[in-house]
């Protein structure tokens, strides 16, 4: 019996898939198991949203429906509290909306045992995949993101170039600013990356987690996964979460900007911002007393 | 007989690798919750700010990630 449960940590690991595997071919496209399950929660989604929608009403009665308006709740205080202006916010409130629940929908989804290594099609691939354990779905959503940002920055401050001098604190034809500038302008386009790859990693190392941790207890594989399970059914919502307040603060940062600086005007020595010189005042005044 | 035939180098690497990338995130993390703990201690009124302590959080955590994803290039 010892040799036995030897041999099971000898060989040579559990079976971790990183990248997604192909499940059939549409043309010349091929459809991954990851886009598979990702059609599969957006139908999910859009029947359980559309039904809920007709269900909601101005007094609550419980239930499901009021679990989906507590989160529906939270992310548009969430998405009004960031920017200055809250009618401009609730503007973006429906995109950031369904982006938080169609992120936490793959996520817990994709939690189910059916998803993953312990449901392989004939190839021997896992059939199904959640869709944000996969770096083209979370990239792709990473870019649509901030592409809805960039334009929305660049409507709310009229103009492409008053937008991109907002990247330049003092006058561009400064050498010293204008390097500034194009670093800042670099540091902006990381962001679609940093999304994009928080998401993925979590989603996809937190299924390793489980999946090791279930061939580590073998026979015992729900008593030794449940934690992991259920840490992950946590991360789940955070990173949702996560990826949306990020969001949500690139494109004020933007617009705040704009709206507090209505012309483009050039910020010289003399025209410091009130509260820094209040604070010089300050602090020089505490040194003296 | 050179040492790379006798050992499994890459067995080792994988494992510095995780040891190494996590010791930063670990404490990064460490710091973020201790001075929010310190804040609410302080001032009470600051325990309203957890979710944005958790944004940090997951920006620190990245870092961590980011190099035991690198463990899957390791051959």
């Amino acid at each position: 019996m010892i040799a036995g449960f030897a041999r099971t940590f000898a060989d040579s690991g559990p079976t971790v898939h990183v990248a997604p595997a192909q499940v059939f071919q549409l043309g010349h496209y091929s459809i991954t198991n990851s886009i598979l399950y990702g059609w599969v929660c957006a139908v999910v989604l859009i029947v359980l949203f559309s039904w809920i929608a007709r269900k909601v009403t101005v007094k609550p009665k419980g239930g499901f429906v009021q679990i989906v308006e507590i989160g529906v709740d939270f992310i548009t205080n969430t998405v009004e509290g960031a920017f200055d202006d809250k009618k401009v916010a609730r503007r973006y409130v429906p995109f950031f909306v369904t982006l938080f629940f169609f992120i936490l929908f793959n996520n817990w989804l994709g939690l189910l045992p059916i998803v993953g290594e312990g449901f392989q099609g004939h190839s021997g691939a896992p059939l199904l995949r959640p869709f944000t354990g996969d770096l083209n779905g979370t990239f792709a959503m990473g870019v649509l993101t901030m592409l809805l940002v960039y334009g929305a920055s660049i409507k709310e401050s009229g103009g492409l170039l008053k937008y991109l001098r907002h990247f330049f604190v003092g006058s561009p034809k400064n050498p010293m600013f204008f390097a500034i500038g194009l670093l800042e302008m670099f540091t902006d386009l990381t962001r679609v990356i940093s999304l994009s790859l928080r998401l993925f990693l979590n989603i996809t190392i937190g299924e390793i987690v489980i999946a090791v941790f279930s061939y580590l207890g073998h026979v015992a594989a729900p008593v030794t996964a449940l934690p992991f399970t259920l840490l992950e059914f946590l991360v789940a919502a955070l990173q949702a979460y996560i990826f949306v307040i990020l969001s949500v603060m690139y494109l004020a940062i933007a617009v705040n900007h704009s709206a507090s600086h209505p012309e483009s005007d050039d910020l010289t020595e003399d025209d410091v911002p009130e509260t820094m010189v209040a604070q010089t005042t300050a602090t020089g005044g505490s040194v003296r007393g | 007989m050179a040492i790379a035939d006798a050992v499994n180098t890459a067995i080792i690497g994988k494992g510095l690798m995780i040891g190494g990338g996590f010791i930063g995130p670990g404490i990064g993390i460490g710091l973020i919750g201790g001075n929010y703990l310190q804040a609410v201690g302080r001032n009470p009124e600051a325990a309203k700010f957890l979710g944005q302590a958790l944004i940090f959080v997951a920006i620190v955590e990245l870092f961590g990630l980011l190099a035991f994803a690198s463990i899957f290039i390791v051959k």
